[in-house]
């Protein structure tokens, strides 16, 4: 399930021809989002837990291997460049300081939200550690 | 084509889209009256030596003389503005060489539309609408009406002011009129395009002697690379050369230019654009000095834009300094390039100041700053609720660097031991991958080091400086044009996973670089989700137990929507990110 799911999120990836060292991630590293679940409507603001087995949680900059910080990505549909930071901008939030858990106040509608592990560079690991995607509808 | 396009009127007179130039001259009957002879003969020679064929070489025609103006018709609208632009600039010089009371200084009125051309007159509103354009434009300025304004504007870098909707006589329905300005910002700007084509630069050599107005094609290039030659000489003052390029064919302009920034201050620049919108093109004949005023606070500078030859710090010595934190390595994106053997800190090379504003620095390893003076802005948009509500700020003086802190500024810092980050990369790339906490360190060691009070831009300031005077979703207008801003999908082919060398890009009209694309910049303060409650002086928003800091600009790795100087983001102050940077400030009282 997990590595079907992995697998398809990978090959969703671009993989360029000159694939910078990406930073190993244990095969079995599990990333998941513990709350909001997939189909949930919340009303207002409301907090994201953020789930992680078989791997650590740290602070972006750090090189000891296997742990990395989360990084949520809020209505993305592009896929990353496994070889590039993810990307830092509204939609791509980072919890650089090894922060588990994030308050969104997303406008009424359809969202949805997606955890992506990076490396110390911000760097998606290999293979990718990425949840699966959840949809939510925030009401007012 | 206009044949084609018979209407209800009789064959032979066909109707068709053309572009009227209506030029005439101000105060004409005044100038006669004075001397009749004088001025004849003057018309003449300026007609015959640069009016006509500075039109025939836009491909125009002219259709109708009148007594102290013409008509002249265009097929391209780009071509119309081209050739009124050239005209004025050509007139400011012919002009500076008399004295005032014999100047000629004409008025140009640009409009596109539906004209009957007969083989020797012009009919139709489209000419009325010209003639009526041009009686409201100040002698020396070129106006266009709304439909030329929207063929060119996104073909001639140039600044256009609008002035809004003006009910014109005799004509029903308001024109809306945009003011070309004379900005010397293209010829920046224009340098770029000319890489391209250099081609074809030799041609107007000629003009580049009249022109500064801002130059257009071919000329640009003669001038715009002229300034390192000259910087390599012996007073690298970048004013300077912005002072000579400027001033010798704009007159007129470059008093009224530098005096915002030297003989007042602080000249409220609360309507947009300032001082190159109030600058009049009255040519006052005392030109030369603002030639010989810029030059004048410089004797300290030339370091500062030159180099700080500090043999002493190879890169072996710069790396081989302690103190490093363990935080984010180098990213892979910015792959070390080799770095330089020598000089290791050499200052990048900028432009010659473009802007109004004077430029300064304070030491010679200190970035180059312009000082801005006192304004009032409408911060905020309505483009994402976090740039919400529109918000009035009233910002005090200050003086802002001219581009982002580099990687060579800040190895002085890294040098002195003051720095823990250790930037890798070209000196003249933008300092990036630093955090907020990083950036502090820079600039405590940039106030001991001058002993004046070195900062982050307040949030408010950051957008005062980036917006420029500018209400428009972008600087530089509503679109997104290729050549202003270093950003992932702005169209320039700029690499996405790097950033390019500071001032790649068209500067703002305050003449500072990289305010958006390039790296994102830190502010000082502490994030908000929206405006609600924002200081409405300028001051840095703060709160306590601060978990976010604020970034602007947006960065080459975002989109262009983050090039907008209403765009924020936040990020934690203690982690370094590779698009991140800064850029520093000072009051101007320290």
């Amino acid at each position: 399930m997990t590595i079907s799911r992995r697998a398809f999120l990978y090959t969703a990836m671009v993989v360029p021809v000159t694939a910078a060292a990406q930073t190993p991630a244990p095969p079995d590293a599990y990333l998941y989002i513990i709350w909001p679940n997939d189909g949930q409507r919340i009303k207002g603001a409301f907090w994201v837990r953020f789930g992680l087995r078989n791997m650590g949680v740290t602070r972006a900059g750090d090189n000891t291997p296997n742990v990395g910080h989360h990084h949520l990505l809020v209505d993305v549909n592009t896929p990353l460049d496994p070889n590039e930071p993810i990307p830092s901008d509204k939609n791509h939030l980072h919890f650089g300081g090894g922060q588990t858990e994030a308050r969104l106040e997303l406008a009424p509608g359809e969202h949805t939200l997606q955890l992506v592990l990076g490396d110390a560079e911000h760097k998606p690991f290999k293979p990718p550690v990425v949840s699966k995607k959840v949809r939510i509808t925030v009401t007012k | 084509m206009g044949s084609d396009n018979i209407g209800s009127h009789e064959r032979g007179t066909p109707r068709r889209l053309a572009v009227i130039l209506s030029a005439d001259i101000k105060d004409y009957s005044h100038l006669m009256g004075i001397d009749e002879e004088g001025t004849l003969a003057r018309m003449k020679r300026y007609r015959r030596e640069v009016i006509d064929p500075t039109i025939a070489e836009h491909e125009g025609r002219v259709i109708k003389n009148t007594g102290d103006g013409l008509l002249a018709v265009f097929d391209s609208p780009l071509e119309a503005v081209r050739c009124a632009i050239v005209i004025q600039q050509s007139l400011v010089g012919r002009n500076a060489a008399l004295p005032k009371q014999q100047w000629l200084q004409y008025r140009i009125g640009v409009n596109l539309g539906d004209v009957i051309i007969d083989p020797d007159d012009i009919y139709g509103d489209g000419v009325n609408i010209a003639a009526r354009v041009q009686a409201l434009a100040p002698p020396g300025t070129v106006y266009i009406s709304g439909g030329v304004y929207e063929q060119v504007k996104n073909k001639l870098v140039c600044g256009y002011q609008s002035l809004g909707d003006k009910r014109v006589k005799n004509i029903t329905d308001p024109v809306r009129i945009y003011r070309v300005l004379p900005d010397p910002d293209a010829v920046a700007s224009a340098k770029r395009r000319n890489r391209i084509r250099a081609g074809i630069a030799a041609a107007v050599f000629l003009m580049a002697g009249a022109g500064g107005w801002y130059a257009m094609r071919p000329n640009v290039p003669t001038q715009a690379e002229e300034p390192p030659a000259v910087r390599a000489a012996s007073q690298p003052r970048s004013d300077q050369h912005a002072a000579a390029q400027i001033t010798p064919p704009e007159t007129s302009r470059s008093p009224a230019r530098s005096a915002p920034s030297q003989a007042e201050p602080v000249p409220q620049p609360s309507a947009p654009m300032p001082p190159r919108v109030t600058a009049e093109p009255q040519p006052v004949p005392q030109t030369p000095q603002p030639v010989t005023a810029a030059p004048q606070p410089s004797p300290q500078a030339p370091p500062a834009i030159a180099a700080a030859p500090q043999p002493s710090q190879t890169p072996s010595q710069l790396a081989a300094t302690p103190q490093s934190i363990p935080q984010t390595p180098t990213p892979a994106a910015e792959t070390p390039g080799p770095l330089p053997q020598v000089a290791v800190i050499s200052p990048p090379r900028l432009p010659p100041v473009s802007g109004p504003y004077e430029a300064f620095v304070d030491c010679e390893r200190c970035p180059a700053m312009i000082s801005l003076p006192a304004g009032t802005f409408a911060m905020g948009s309505n483009d994402d609720p976090t740039e919400k509500p529109i918000h009035q700020v009233n910002v005090p003086p200050l003086a802002i660097g001219r581009i982002p802190v580099t990687i060579g500024e800040w190895k002085h810092c890294v040098a002195a031991k003051a720095c823990a980050y250790e930037p890798s990369g070209s000196n003249d790339l933008p300092v990036h991958n630093v955090s907020w906490n990083d950036a502090q360190q820079y600039v405590r060691w940039l106030s001991d080091v001058t002993g004046k009070k070195y900062r982050l831009p307040t949030e408010a300031e950051w957008e005062y400086a980036a917006r420029a005077g500018s209400s428009t979703r972008y600087w530089w207008g509503n679109q997104v044009l290729p050549g202003m801003a270093n950003c992932k999908d702005c169209g320039d082919g700029s690499d996405p996973r790097a950033p390019m060398k500071v001032a790649s890009f068209s500067p703002n009209p305050f003449g500072l670089y990289d305010m958006t694309g390039a790296v994102a910049q830190w502010v000082s303060d502490c994030w908000h989700k929206d405006y609600q409650g924002a200081p409405k002086d300028g001051s840095s928003w703060e709160a306590p137990n601060c978990r976010e800091r604020v970034l602007r600009g947006g960065s080459w790795m975002n989109d262009a929507s983050t090039s907008r100087p209403a765009n924020r983001n936040r990020y934690d102050p203690g982690v370094r990110y590779p698009a991140h940077g800064l850029r520093v400030v000072r009051s101007r009282s320290d």
